[in-house]
C-alpha cells in the first residue's frame, strides 16, 4: 500500500462524516453540559489550563467577539504549534506529496461548508457574505486540523479532535478572549 | 480587430476546431490556472498569519480556499483540453513580477486584494464574453468570488485608513505594489493578445484593459481612500 492509499484510507470515514455534519445548526442555542465539558477539555488539551466556557447569543455577537482586540494570542499560537507537530509527523509517515494530497481532499470537501453557513444565516434573516465566509473558513480550518490529528492517530482527546467534535455538533468555537473560552 | 470567431460550445467542439484556436484556449487556461495558484500560495495563505484577529484570519482562510478553488476549476478545464498537469502549476513557470514580492504586512495583503483582484476582475470580465463556452461559464462562476475579494480589499483598506498609522501603511503598500500592476495586463502589441482577440477569447487589447484598470484604481485610491497613486512608467 502506498502512503497516499494509506492516508486516503484513514481519512475516508472522516470525509464521510464531514458530509453529514449539520454545520452551525446549534449556534445561538444554550450550551449543554457535554458541550461545555468538551470545550473545557479542548482548552486544557492545548495546554492553556482550566478556563471558564461561555456561550454566545447570536451571530452578530459572535462576529463582534471574533474581532475583539483582546483575543488570546496564546490560544492561536498553541493551535499553530500543534498543527506544525502533526504536519511533521504526517509528512514523515506518509511522504510529503501523498500527505498533502490527502489533506487537499479534505480542503476540497470543506468548500461546501460555505453553503451551509449561508443557509443558516438566511434562517437568522442575515445576508452577510463576510460572516458566512469567516464561519466557513473557521470550520474548514477545523476540518484540516482534525484531519491532521486523524492521520497522526492522535486520539479523541487531542485538542483538534475535541474542537472538531464541537463543530460536528453544530457549534462554532470562537476561541479565547479575556481568559474565557467562547463557543457559539 | 473584432471577435468574429464562431462560438465553440464544448471541449469536443474545441478538439475539432482549428489549431490556432486550440492554442489560444490552452494558453489562456494555463495562464489562469498558474496565476490563481500563485496568488493563493504567495498572498492568501501567508496572510492568515498576518491577520489581526480570528475573524479576519478565518475570512482569509476562506479567501485562500476560493482562490485555490479557482485554480482547481481552471486546472480541471485544462486537463479536459489536454494541457499537461505540470504546466498548470507554478513549478518551472516564470511568475508575474508581482508574485516575486512576498507579503510583509497585513496592510499589504489588503492592498493586494484591492489592486490585484480588481486586475483579475478586469481580465475575467473579458472572458465572460469569450467564444469558448466552457471558459465563459467558468468566468461567470468565479466572478462573484473575485468581486467579493476586491470588495474585501476596499473594505479593509477603508477601515485601515481611518487612523494615521494605518493610512501611512496602506499608502506604503500602494507605493510598493501599484507600480507592478500595469505589467499584469501584458505587453502593448502583444502577440498573445492579438491571438486571443482573433479567436474571440478576449475582447480588448492589453492597453485597453490597462487603461480601464488605471481609471478604476484612481477612483478607488484617490477618490475613495483619498491616498496618492505613485507615478508609473508607460508599459512597454
Amino acid at each position: 500500500m502506498t502512503g497516499g492509499e494509506a492516508a486516503s484510507g484513514i481519512l475516508a470515514a472522516f470525509l464521510a462524516e464531514m458530509n453529514r455534519i449539520p454545520w452551525f445548526s446549534s449556534c445561538g442555542t444554550p450550551l449543554n453540559a457535554a458541550e461545555t465539558k468538551t470545550a473545557a477539555s479542548y482548552v486544557a488539551a492545548l495546554g492553556l489550563g482550566e478556563l471558564p466556557v461561555a456561550g454566545v447569543a447570536d451571530w452578530r455577537g459572535a462576529q463582534a467577539l471574533a474581532q475583539r482586540p483582546d483575543w488570546s494570542r496564546a490560544w492561536w499560537d498553541a493551535e499553530i504549534k500543534a498543527e506544525k507537530n502533526l504536519h511533521r509527523q504526517g509528512a514523515r509517515r506518509f511522504g510529503k506529496i501523498d500527505f498533502l494530497a490527502a489533506l487537499t481532499a479534505v480542503t476540497e470537501a470543506a468548500s461546501s461548508i460555505h453553503d451551509a453557513a449561508v443557509a443558516v444565516l438566511a434562517r437568522a434573516h442575515l445576508r452577510d457574505q463576510g460572516l458566512a465566509k469567516a464561519a466557513a473558513g473557521a470550520a474548514s480550518q477545523a476540518c484540516h486540523q482534525a484531519a491532521l490529528a486523524y492521520l497522526a492517530s492522535a486520539g479523541e482527546s487531542h485538542p483538534f479532535a475535541l474542537k472538531f467534535h464541537l463543530f460536528s455538533g453544530g457549534r462554532w468555537p470562537l476561541g479565547i478572549v479575556q481568559e474565557r473560552c467562547f463557543v457559539f | 480587430m473584432s471577435a468574429a470567431h464562431a462560438t465553440v460550445k464544448s471541449v469536443a467542439e474545441l478538439k475539432a476546431s482549428e489549431p490556432e484556436y486550440q492554442t489560444a484556449v490552452r494558453k489562456i487556461v494555463r495562464s489562469h490556472a498558474v496565476n490563481e495558484l500563485y496568488g493563493a500560495q504567495v498572498y492568501d495563505e501567508p496572510a492568515i498569519a498576518l491577520a489581526p484577529n480570528p475573524y479576519l484570519k478565518w475570512l482569509t482562510c476562506r479567501i485562500a480556499m476560493e482562490e485555490y478553488g479557482h485554480h482547481v476549476r481552471f486546472r480541471q478545464l485544462g486537463e479536459q483540453i489536454g494541457i499537461p498537469e505540470e504546466e498548470m502549476t507554478p513549478k518551472g513557470r516564470r511568475p508575474l513580477s508581482i508574485f516575486e514580492f512576498p507579503l510583509q504586512t497585513w496592510e499589504e495583503f489588503c492592498v493586494v486584494k484591492l489592486l490585484a483582484d480588481l486586475a483579475e476582475i478586469i481580465q475575467v470580465e473579458d472572458l465572460a464574453d469569450c467564444t469558448f463556452l466552457p471558459l465563459r461559464n467558468l468566468a461567470k462562476v468565479t466572478m462573484p468570488e473575485e468581486i467579493f475579494h476586491s470588495q474585501f480589499g476596499k473594505d479593509t483598506c477603508t477601515e485601515l485608513v481611518k487612523t494615521p498609522a494605518g493610512r501611512k501603511k496602506v499608502q506604503a503598500a500602494i507605493d510598493r505594489y501599484y507600480p507592478m500592476m500595469p505589467a499584469f495586463f501584458g505587453k502593448k502589441d502583444s502577440e498573445n493578445n492579438a491571438l486571443y482577440r482573433r479567436c474571440g477569447i478576449k475582447q480588448r487589447t492589453n492597453e485597453e484593459m490597462r487603461r480601464d484598470f488605471i481609471g478604476r484604481v484612481k477612483a478607488l485610491v484617490e477618490g475613495h481612500l483619498k491616498l496618492k497613486l505613485p507615478e508609473i512608467a508607460e508599459a512597454a
